[in-house]
């Protein structure tokens, strides 16, 4: 099993106690390609930011890989986050004035890894997704696809146990967002990356293998939907 | 390390007005600093090179008038050293701590001429220590030997001034010259250097010839010693009364009264000129640092405003896995680099600034009548100022980092990455 939550509860305390997760319980197996889907306020992200050790929880267990996450010092969450997470998020989050390459190269300057070496990986990866004649383009010098293959080359270039995407075609066009769920599904299948969405897009998480549905911070159902049945519409509204 | 001043040299080519308007700051503080310090060095120069002249590291006493009644005697009386002075400073007592005493007779003016032409003179009778003790350097010939004493020679030393005048040309012409004291003549041996602003008319002649023609008491006009043992001020200030208490005694002067006998020490003079330029410069440095302070702040509040707009980016770069340390790290860099690059074009134009002030104020003299002083003397810093700045500047650009960094370094990455 790779990710393992028992129990997970989270509470936030901004003035009135919000009783967000309320007893998570789930399992997602090495090489599953899983969405996450709710309404706003539903727990959904506050999910996809505890799997992502970007946020604490209350009660329960977190294991991910074996290793129990929990009361993690900044310092250790950092280090699980760049050996075993890529992050994929709805808005890029490149950083402005780095180019491409070096936006990619990032993870790894933060792993110590030498500046050649580093720079040979973002490369490859970039080639991979196609971008190696826009390796030296600055983000906004880059349309929303090009810029999402980037985030996603940057998320795969630690080679992670896992890949978390947060909306990732909320800013794309229908066109392109059905370019990058192949793209992610294309990695899965081939490369056997373990990918987890979280959309509201019926659409999009009819691309994945398995629907998660959460609501009102508890899972309700979760489909399989490895025959991509779930919705019979396009995938974009 | 490379990496780090990667980052930083484009966080700063992209905010290039605000890096420039903060770092004018520092620069301006460094470059007061640098003024401040150089024109205080040019002054302590000045200062201490004319007073270098005059002060030697020897004690010399002195008789003096007393302030108080004692013994019988009124107050006022002037006291006069003699050789039970001589004998009590040479005395068992004082073996070990008191060496090369020597003494002067008592002195009086006398007219110096040569070929029709004249010059005033202050004739004394001197040992051969005296040149070391009074720091005269010659111009030409030699100082008064242990021969001269020994034969009563009627050899005389002249300052270049008074030679000047008696036979114009170089000091050395006048040397084996006769010259006349009134109606004794006496052969110049010597010439000691003097300049401009030294108005020192002193003609030394030997001690035993002074004796057997002028003054055959046992009179004399001072005794001047090295001492050995006493090593701080405190020490030398309670050798001072001691030896003191003892001419006193010898002289029947109260032993309360301070003004009986003069004793200047060269010593605890030096102590004091150093203690003062100590002082002079810990104040300008306070004074440079408290400019600098203005500088600083400039940094820090820029880093705050920084660390507020790149909250965002600092959230992705801990999402992907920048620990807490690298954050601040990075802060806290460019912050130094900001005030380490700024500050060296302050100590650069500063560094330049003394040069100048070099060659212009420093090269003036200021006339005061008996003498002209030179204001700045080499008004520059050293290296090891430069140092000591380059040290405060790491240490003011970690200061002016260390808050914003540490909020930077604190923030939640999901809190950073909401923020816009």
């Amino acid at each position: 099993m790779l990710i393992e939550l028992k129990g997970v509860h989270k509470t936030y305390n901004n003035g009135q106690p919000l009783h967000v997760l309320k007893g998570i319980d789930l399992n997602i197996e090495k090489g599953e390609f899983v969405s996450i889907m709710g309404a706003s306020g539903s727990g959904k992200s506050t999910l996809l930011n505890i799997l992502g050790i970007l946020d604490n929880y209350d009660e329960g267990t977190y294991h991910l890989a074996g290793t129990l996450i929990k009361d993690l010092s900044e310092r250790q969450a950092a280090d699980y986050r760049n050996r075993m997470i890529g992050f994929v998020f709805q808005s890029f989050n490149l950083i402005s004035f780095k180019t491409a390459v070096e936006n990619v190269e990032l993870p790894l300057y933060y792993q110590g890894v030498s500046r050649k070496e580093r720079h040979a990986k973002a490369m490859e990866y970039l080639e991979k997704l196609g971008l190696t004649d826009w390796s030296h383009h600055f983000p906004n010098e880059m349309s929303g696809g090009q810029k999402q293959r980037v985030a996603i080359a940057r998320a795969l270039i630690t080679q992670p146990q896992i890949i978390l995407a947060d909306e990732p075609t909320g800013a794309l066009d229908s066109k392109t967002s059905v370019e990058v769920m192949q793209l992610l599904k294309r990695l899965n299948q081939e490369d056997g990356i373990t990918i987890i969405v979280v959309t509201h897009e019926s659409g999009v998480a009819n691309e994945t293998d398995k629907i998660i549905h959460i609501k009102d911070g508890i899972i309700g159902e979760i489909e399989e939907n490895t025959r991509h049945t779930a919705w019979d519409g396009p995938m974009m509204k | 390390m490379r990496e780090l001043f990667h980052e930083i040299a484009s966080t700063l080519r992209n905010n290039k007005l605000r890096t420039a308007l903060t770092g004018f700051a520092v620069s301006w503080g460094i470059f007061l600093l640098i003024c401040l310090l150089g024109a205080g060095n040019g002054l302590m120069n000045s200062f201490m090179g004319n007073m270098e002249d005059y002060i030697s590291q020897s004690i010399t006493v002195e008789g003096w008038r007393t302030s108080k009644p004692y013994a019988g005697y009124q107050e006022g009386r002037i006291i006069q050293l003699d050789q039970q002075d001589i004998r009590y400073t040479k005395g068992t007592q004082w073996e070990g701590i008191i060496e090369n005493v020597s003494s002067s007779t008592t002195s009086q003016s006398a007219t110096l001429s040569l070929n029709g032409k004249t010059v005033n003179g202050w004739l004394m009778g001197v040992m051969p220590d005296y040149m070391e003790q009074q720091k005269l350097k010659l111009a030409a010939g030699r100082f008064i030997n242990p021969a001269d004493i020994r034969e009563n020679g009627k050899v005389i030393v002249i300052s270049a001034a008074q030679a000047k005048e008696l036979l114009p040309g170089e000091p050395a012409g006048i040397i084996g010259k006769w010259i006349n004291l009134g109606a004794i003549p006496f052969r110049v041996v010597g010439v000691y250097h003097t300049d401009e602003r030294d108005y020192r008319r002193t003609t030394p002649v030997p001690y035993s010839t002074y004796k057997v023609i002028y003054d055959s008491s046992d009179k004399i006009e001072s005794i001047t010693f090295n001492v050995n043992g006493p090593q701080t001020l405190e020490q030398h200030q309670a050798f001072e009364k001691a030896y003191g208490s003892g001419i006193k005694r010898l002289h029947s002067i109260a032993p309360d009264d301070n003004r009986g006998i003069w004793i200047n020490n060269g010593y605890t003079d030096n102590m004091q000129m150093n203690k003062a330029s100590r002082l002079i410069r810990r104040a300008l440095w306070i004074l440079g640092i408290l400019t600098l302070i203005s500088g600083i702040v400039g940094v820090s509040n820029i880093m705050l405003i920084t660390v507020k707009e790149r909250t965002h980016e600092f959230g992705i770069r801990k999402a992907i896995g920048a620990r807490p340390g690298e954050i601040l790290k990075l802060i806290i860099a460019e912050s130094i680099t900001i005030t380490a690059i700024f500050g060296y074009i302050g100590m650069f134009i500063g560094m330049v600034a003394c040069q100048i002030m070099d060659k212009t104020v420093g090269q003036r003299a200021v006339d005061l009548g008996v003498e002209k002083i030179q204001m700045l003397v080499n008004p520059t810093v050293g290296l090891d100022i430069a140092l000591e700045a380059t040290l405060l500047l790491i240490i003011a650009g970690t200061l002016a980092g260390a808050i914003p960094a540490w909020k930077a370094a604190r923030v939640k990455p999901i809190e950073a990455l909401r923020a816009e």
